[in-house]
């Protein structure tokens, strides 16, 4: 399955190597990236993070929560992996 | 003689120093070096005890134990580039087994990051996927929030190392700014859903077979008593994984034993054949379930636990309590479960399986012997060991009063865990008897910490096995690689027994099993270290064992000989 992860992390050294990092140890392959600090929210990453997995992404959300750089992380269901 | 700084302005290492002993530190382990010195210097007119230890990876594992028998946060030291590589086993240690640590590196200054300068090293990026949370303190004034983050970081919750990577200018930086250090608050987990506890409570009192399967977040939610009257008040048979071990004391009439791949016959038939598993602090892991499409397939499931992350990580809990683990144990105390059939069926298994210990011949059979240093050691005894055969024998055959009692490198399997962690736990703990069991294997793997037992007097009493091989991996090639043996002979170790007096630490040898009781009374009197150096049996194995990726209900046993055989895989009635 591929997912969407709309992700808000703090604007601090190493919150993208941790959260990236983070989704390929449990499983998951990322697909793209894209995001950038907001001026507007504090200096706040917003990062849009697709990726593709078996595993259940609520596990993966649960974890990413574990993150203390990320302040909050939806996960949407886009559509079947590519075989 | 050192001279007198104390009235030198506060830089950045003195304030780090205080604020560590603001935060309750007493001891820290460590090892000095190029970029730390700073932080050394303000040692010389802090209170912090530091024990120099002779090896960082000792560092870091003597501060995992001083954290896993106090209960308190442990706190390493080490310089760049070597010294906090060194670290990293002692640091990924610490976070499987959740043991709250504080990791203090030196750093190339600021100027040089990036530079490939002398002992520069990226620990920060090396160590993310291994801590809790870590910070690279760029500006002397981000330490004050970076301490207090640190601290409640590595306390909260499930605990977990946090690394502070310090470089040099930071250290020396004027901090005669910053406030006084303050520590921040821990907040306790919620407690779980009442909606969720009501649906527990029902499925108890419908249980028919309920089992409460406790792991190592008992402790480390501090909630052993909690779990002992929820036991009690339920009265539900009980298994335990290596890491709750003596969350119920050894013997108690409703437990069961270790489940999992060398748990005990009783513990393991009754999680097979269950229909509600209470979890309570635990994960799921691979070596306690077996074969997890086959784990407890009756049962329902209710799964307490602070770390929300693990409740349907590896099996879905039909009732999910995410939350304080001590608050859900109390509101589950409530419940009645009336399964004396069940109770006594697996109290019956219990009696029938038990181990035994009449192996035939005079040699120094382990298993036996262990047994009887847990007797005649005090109740209080705080047992180490280090990892393979050994750690599965002290498991199955010691008693435990309390899951502190018990150091045991449980998800990392760390051989050379044991004898700088029984260190850190007689510092954390010099009223308390410590015992370190280990092998010959991974005795030599930090044998260094030898020399700081002996320096500091340090009263730590070592038990070592020895069977001239790496008695684990040579079982494993017995029973899954055709007995194909590869690389596990040390029958070309050293003197034990001298190589301890070399480090002034007094010794003896024993090798038939009439001398166990006379050695182990003289060891555990002596007031100092010392060292009994035992030699098995090299072809002595673990039993009983769930082979690898099979269910827990095939389950390997042999009598203490050398010879065995596959038990029934049925249930017995």
């Amino acid at each position: 399955m591929q997912y969407r992860l709309d992700l808000v992390l703090k604007p601090a050294e190493g919150a993208l190597l941790r959260v990236i990092g983070m989704v390929e140890r449990r499983g998951f392959v990322p697909q793209a990236i894209e995001g950038k600090p907001d001026a507007a929210d504090g200096g706040r990453w917003h990062l849009q993070l697709v990726v593709d997995g078996q595993r259940p992404p609520e596990t993966l959300r649960q974890q990413m929560l574990k993150v203390y750089d990320c302040e909050s992380v939806q996960i949407t269901a886009l559509q079947e992996a590519a075989a | 003689m050192n001279a007198p700084t104390a009235t030198a302005p506060r830089n950045g290492a003195r304030w780090l120093a205080h604020a560590l002993e603001t935060e309750g530190v007493d001891t820290l382990f460590g090892y000095p070096g190029g970029t730390i010195m700073p932080f050394y210097d303000a040692l010389v007119d802090s209170t912090l005890k530091h024990i120099l230890v002779r090896h960082e990876q000792g560092a870091a594992l003597a501060a995992n134990g001083y954290a896993r028998a106090s209960g308190k946060v442990g706190v390493c030291v080490a310089t760049s580039g070597p010294g906090a590589s060194n670290l990293v086993t002692g640091i990924a240690d610490a976070m499987l087994d959740s043991v709250p640590m504080i990791c203090i590196t030196g750093q190339v200054g600021t100027p040089l990051l990036g530079t490939d300068a002398f002992q520069e090293l990226d620990v920060f990026g090396m160590t993310l996927p291994i801590v809790k949370h870590s910070f690279l303190v760029r500006k002397v004034d981000d330490l004050p929030n970076v301490v207090a983050e640190a601290f409640r970081i590595a306390r909260e919750g499930r605990p977990g190392p946090v690394l502070i990577d310090m470089p040099k200018d930071v250290q020396l930086a004027d901090a005669s700014h910053l406030p006084d250090h303050v520590p921040a608050a821990v907040e306790p987990p919620p407690a779980p859903d009442q909606a969720r506890l009501d649906e527990a409570l029902a499925a108890i009192a419908s249980a028919e077979k309920p089992v409460i399967y406790g792991g190592g977040g008992i402790a480390l939610a501090d909630a052993v008593g909690e779990f002992r009257q929820f036991v009690e008040a339920t009265r539900i048979p009980t298994v335990l994984t290596l890491r709750g071990l003596g969350a119920l004391p050894t013997g108690h009439p409703l437990l069961l034993g270790m489940l999992g791949m060398h748990g005990t016959r009783a513990a393991n038939m009754a999680v097979q054949e269950c229909d509600l598993l209470i979890v309570v602090g635990a994960r799921f892991d691979d070596r306690a379930t077996g074969k997890l499409s086959e784990f407890a397939p009756f049962a329902r499931v209710i799964h307490l636990d602070a770390d929300a992350y693990e409740i349907n990580k590896l099996r879905d809990a039909d009732i999910a309590l995410p939350g304080n683990v001590a608050t859900g144990l109390k509101a589950l105390s409530a419940a009645a479960s009336p399964c004396e059939d069940w109770r006594r069926r697996c109290s019956d298994n219990r009696a029938r399986f038990g181990a035994r210990y009449d192996a035939p011949g005079s040699d120094i059979y382990a298993p036996a012997m262990l047994k009887r240093l847990s007797e005649l050691a005090p109740a209080d005894t705080i047992l180490a060991c280090d990892v393979g055969q050994h750690q599965m024998w002290v498991a199955q055959h010691c008693r435990f009063e309390h899951p502190r009692n018990h150091l045991t490198s449980g998800a990392l399997g760390t051989m050379g865990f044991g004898l700088p962690a029984a260190m850190g736990a007689q510092f954390a703990c010099p009223e308390r008897p410590v015992v370190l069991v280990s092998g010959d294997g991974s005795f030599m793997m930090n044998v260094q910490e030898l020399a700081t037992i002996a320096r500091t007097r340090l009263p730590v009493k070592i038990v070592l096995l020895d069977n001239h091989a790496l008695g684990m991996v040579r079982q494993w090639q017995e029973l899954f690689f055709n007995q194909r043996f590869s690389e596990i002979d040390l029958s070309d170790n050293p003197d034990f027994a001298a190589l301890a007096q070399v480090f002034g630490i007094p010794s003896r040898r024993i090798v038939a099993r009439g001398e166990i009781d006379e050695a182990l009374t003289d060891l555990l009197s002596q007031p100092g270290p010392a060292l009994l150096h035992v030699a098995i049996d090299a072809r002595t194995n673990v039993w009983p064992l769930v082979p690898p990726n099979h269910a827990n209900s095939s389950m390997l046993e042999s009598p203490p000989a050398t010879t065995r055989q596959e038990a029934s895989h049925a249930i017995p009635a």
